[in-house]
C-alpha cells in the first residue's frame, strides 16, 4: 500500500521542523534574565566592539537621553520615531519602541545597537540579531532591563562602558543618583500622601504596583492607593472614589486639562486636588525621569520649600 | 385561552420585573463593598459610589441591551433568519464607523477651526453619524444580500461578516490619523465597553432609544405579516416597502444609539430575542416589547459580571468580551439548529 505521505518526504518535513525549531530556541538567550540592570542583567549578544563604537543606533528614547546626557549625540546614526530630543531630529528612524524595523537598523549598517529589555518587541529584535549573524559586518545589540528607579541610575554606567566613555558614564550616573537622593532628603520627615496615579481617563487607566510610578511615589513621602497585581491595570472608578486618594495626579499631559472632571465623583477631584504634570518626563525611564521627579515632588508637597 | 391582551401585560409585568432585579443586583454589587444604609443616610463614600457610579451606569446597560435586542428581533423578522442581529450583520460596525469619522472630522477641524471642531466632536453629532452609519449599513447589507432579485439571508449575514471586519481595519487607521485622547475613544468603540457618562448624555440616550422601539412596537403586528414573505404581506394589505423603511429606519436609530453610547457590545440582539422567542413565542406585538426588556435586564448583568470577573486583578473588562464570550458559542448552536431543521422539515 502507498503511504499516505513518501518516507523521502516525510524525512525532509521533520528535518525543516526541526531547522525551524533551531534558531528560535537559539534565540531564547534574548528574553529578560530576570534580573535587572542593577543586578547585573544587562546582555550582551554578538562580540564586544574592540575599538569604541561610532554608529549607534538607538531603540529606547530613554536610552537616547543617556547618550545625549553625555553628550555623544554625535555617536547616533538611528534612534526610534518616539524620540523628540531636538538634537536627534534628523536622523532616520527605525521604528517603534515595540516594532524596531530590522530593515532600517540593518540599512544604517550600525555598530552597536541599544536596547531595553522589552517582551513587546522580543521577536523585530530575534530577527535583527540573526540578520547581525549572518552579515559580512556583524554588530552586537546591547539588551538592557530597566524595570526599577535603580537599574535607570545604573543605565549611564552600562552605556559610558559600552561607548568607551566610562568617565562621562559614571559622572551622569552620580549626578543622576544625586537629584533623586536630594528628593528623598526633601521628602523625609513629611507627612505621607495617599496618590491615585491617573494616566488614561476613558477608560480609568492608573499606575499600579510595579509600576515606575508607583516607586517614585515612595520616594517623594507618597503612597499608591492602588492595590492589585497589574502595573497599568484598567481601574474601577468604584475603588478609586472608595480609595478615596488625598490628591491625584493627571499624567496625561496630551489630554485637555478640564477632562480629568469626568472622574469627579473621586472627591479629591471634586475639591481640586489635582497635581497635573506637564510632561511625561515620568515614564521616560532615564534622565527624564530623574527630572520629572522633582518636578512630581514639588506638585505633591507644595509646603515643602 | 388568555387573551393576547392579558398575555402581553403578563411578559410586560415579568420583563420590568427582571429590568428592576438586575438593576438591583448590579447596583449592590461592586469591586468595593459597600452599606446601603450608609448610602441611603448619603454618606460618602457609599453614596458616590451607589447614587453617581452605579446605578447611572446600570441604567446605562440597560439602554444598550434594551435597544440591541430590539433592534435584533426586528432585523431578524426582515431577514427571516434567527441569525441576524445589528452585530453580526455588521449595522454596529457601520454605526461605529459613522461615529469615528465624526470624531475624526472633529479632530481635523479643530486643527484648523479651533473650538469649532470640538463642537463637532461633542456626543450629539458623534451619534448622528453614527445612526447614518448604521442605517448605510443596513441599507448596503440587505442590498448586497439579494440575489436574483431575493434577498438571502445567508448571504447578507455574509456581507455583514466581511463588513464588520472591513470597519474594524478602517478604525485601526483613523487610529493613526487622532490625537491619543480620541485613539482611546475609538478603541472603545471597536471593544464594545459600558462606563460612565453625564445625565444628559443618558437622557438623550433614553429619548433616542425609546423613539425607535416605539416605532417597532407599532409596527409589530405587520412584522408578523412580513415574516410571511413579501407577496404574502402584500396581498394582505401590507405597504412592504414603507414598512420594511421605516423598520430599517428605527432598528438603525436603536443601533445607532446603543454604539455611540457603548461602542459595538455583540450578540445580545440575538441571545435575548431566541430566549425570548421560546417563552412568549413568534408573535412580535408580544416578541418586540419583551425583548427589550429581557434585553435590558440581561446586558444589565453582563455588564455586573464583566465587573466582577477579574476582581483579584483589581481590574474589569469591557463588558462586550462578556458578550463576545457567551454570544459566539450561542450563534453556532444556533447555525447548526437552523440547519438541521432546514434539512430536515
Amino acid at each position: 500500500m502507498r503511504p499516505l505521505i513518501p518516507r523521502r518526504t516525510a524525512v525532509l518535513l521533520a528535518l525543516a521542523a526541526l531547522a525551524a525549531a533551531l534558531p528560535a530556541a537559539g534565540a531564547d538567550e534574548l528574553r529578560a534574565s530576570g534580573k535587572g540592570a542593577a543586578e547585573g542583567g544587562a546582555v550582551w549578544f554578538g562580540a564586544r566592539p574592540e575599538r569604541p563604537p561610532r554608529r549607534v543606533v538607538v531603540l529606547a528614547p530613554s536610552l537616547t537621553d543617556v547618550v545625549l546626557a553625555m553628550g555623544l549625540s554625535d555617536r547616533l546614526v538611528g534612534v526610534t520615531r518616539h524620540d523628540d530630543a531636538p538634537e536627534v531630529a534628523r536622523l532616520p528612524r527605525v521604528g517603534g519602541f515595540l516594532d524596531p524595523n530590522p530593515e532600517a537598523v540593518l540599512a544604517l549598517s550600525p555598530d552597536l545597537v541599544l536596547w531595553v529589555t522589552d517582551g513587546g518587541a522580543l521577536a523585530p529584535v530575534r530577527r535583527i540579531a540573526e540578520l547581525s549573524r549572518a552579515s559580512s559586518r556583524p554588530f552586537p545589540i546591547l539588551a538592557i532591563p530597566i524595570v526599577t528607579v535603580a537599574d535607570v541610575l545604573e543605565t549611564p554606567r552600562i552605556v559610558g562602558d559600552a561607548l568607551g566613555e566610562r568617565a562621562a558614564g559614571e559622572k551622569l550616573a552620580r549626578a543622576l543618583a544625586a537629584d533623586v537622593e536630594a528628593v528623598r532628603r526633601r521628602a523625609a520627615g513629611l507627612a505621607r500622601k495617599r496618590v491615585l496615579f491617573v494616566v488614561g481617563r476613558e477608560p480609568l487607566v492608573v499606575a499600579g504596583p510595579g509600576s515606575f510610578p508607583d516607586e517614585l511615589l515612595r520616594i517623594c513621602a507618597a503612597s499608591n492607593v492602588v492595590r492589585g497585581e497589574l502595573p497599568w491595570p484598567v481601574y474601577p472608578l468604584e475603588l478609586a472614589v472608595a480609595d478615596d486618594p488625598d490628591v491625584v495626579v493627571d499624567a496625561a499631559p496630551q489630554e485637555p486639562a478640564e477632562g480629568i472632571r469626568r472622574l469627579s465623583a473621586i472627591r479629591a477631584i471634586r475639591e481640586r486636588r489635582v497635581v497635573r504634570l506637564a510632561s511625561d518626563d515620568l515614564i521616560r525611564a532615564g534622565p527624564r525621569m530623574v527630572r520629572g521627579l522633582g518636578e512630581l515632588f514639588r506638585g505633591l508637597h507644595p509646603e515643602a520649600r | 385561552m388568555t387573551s393576547s391582551r392579558t398575555r402581553l401585560a403578563l411578559a410586560l409585568a415579568l420583563g420590568v420585573v427582571a429590568v428592576a432585579v438586575a438593576v438591583a443586583v448590579s447596583a449592590t454589587l461592586g469591586a468595593q463593598s459597600i452599606s446601603l444604609a450608609a448610602a441611603f443616610a448619603g454618606q460618602d463614600p457609599d453614596a458616590a459610589i451607589l447614587f453617581s457610579l452605579r446605578l447611572p451606569r446600570a441604567l446605562l446597560a440597560a439602554l444598550v441591551g434594551c435597544a440591541l435586542a430590539a433592534a435584533g428581533t426586528a432585523l431578524q423578522a426582515l431577514l427571516r433568519n434567527p441569525l441576524a442581529e445589528p452585530f453580526v450583520l455588521g449595522v454596529s460596525g457601520g454605526a461605529a464607523l459613522g461615529g469615528s469619522s465624526v470624531l475624526v472630522a472633529a479632530a481635523a477641524r479643530s486643527r484648523v477651526a479651533g473650538p469649532a471642531g470640538d463642537l463637532l466632536g461633542a456626543a450629539p453629532p458623534v451619534a448622528a453619524g453614527a445612526v447614518a452609519g448604521a442605517a448605510l449599513s443596513t441599507v448596503l447589507v440587505f442590498g448586497l444580500g439579494r440575489i436574483g432579485g431575493r434577498l438571502v439571508p445567508e448571504a447578507a449575514l455574509l456581507v455583514g461578516i466581511v463588513f464588520n471586519s472591513f470597519v474594524a481595519g478602517v478604525i485601526t487607521l483613523m487610529k493613526m490619523l487622532v490625537p491619543p485622547e480620541q485613539a482611546s475613544r475609538l478603541m472603545y468603540w471597536l471593544l464594545g465597553a459600558v462606563g460612565y457618562e453625564s445625565t444628559g448624555t443618558l437622557l438623550a440616550g433614553a429619548l433616542l432609544v425609546a423613539l425607535s422601539i416605539a416605532v417597532l412596537v407599532a409596527l409589530s403586528a405587520r412584522l408578523n405579516l412580513l415574516t410571511l414573505g413579501d407577496e404574502e404581506a402584500a396581498s394582505l394589505g401590507v405597504d412592504v416597502r414603507r414598512v420594511r423603511a421605516w423598520v430599517f429606519f428605527a432598528a438603525s436609530a436603536a443601533t445607532g444609539a446603543a454604539v455611540a453610547l457603548a461602542g459595538m457590545v455583540g450578540f445580545v440582539g440575538l441571545i435575548v430575542p431566541h430566549l425570548v422567542r421560546r417563552a412568549v413565542g413568534p408573535d412580535h406585538r408580544l416578541l418586540v416589547p419583551a425583548s427589550a426588556l429581557f434585553g435590558a435586564a440581561f446586558l444589565v448583568l453582563a455588564d455586573a459580571l464583566a465587573r466582577l470577573a477579574f476582581l483579584p486583578l483589581g481590574t474589569e473588562p469591557p463588558v462586550g468580551a462578556v458578550t463576545a464570550f457567551l454570544g459566539g458559542p450561542f450563534f453556532l448552536w444556533l447555525l447548526r439548529r437552523t440547519a438541521r431543521t432546514e434539512l430536515s422539515p
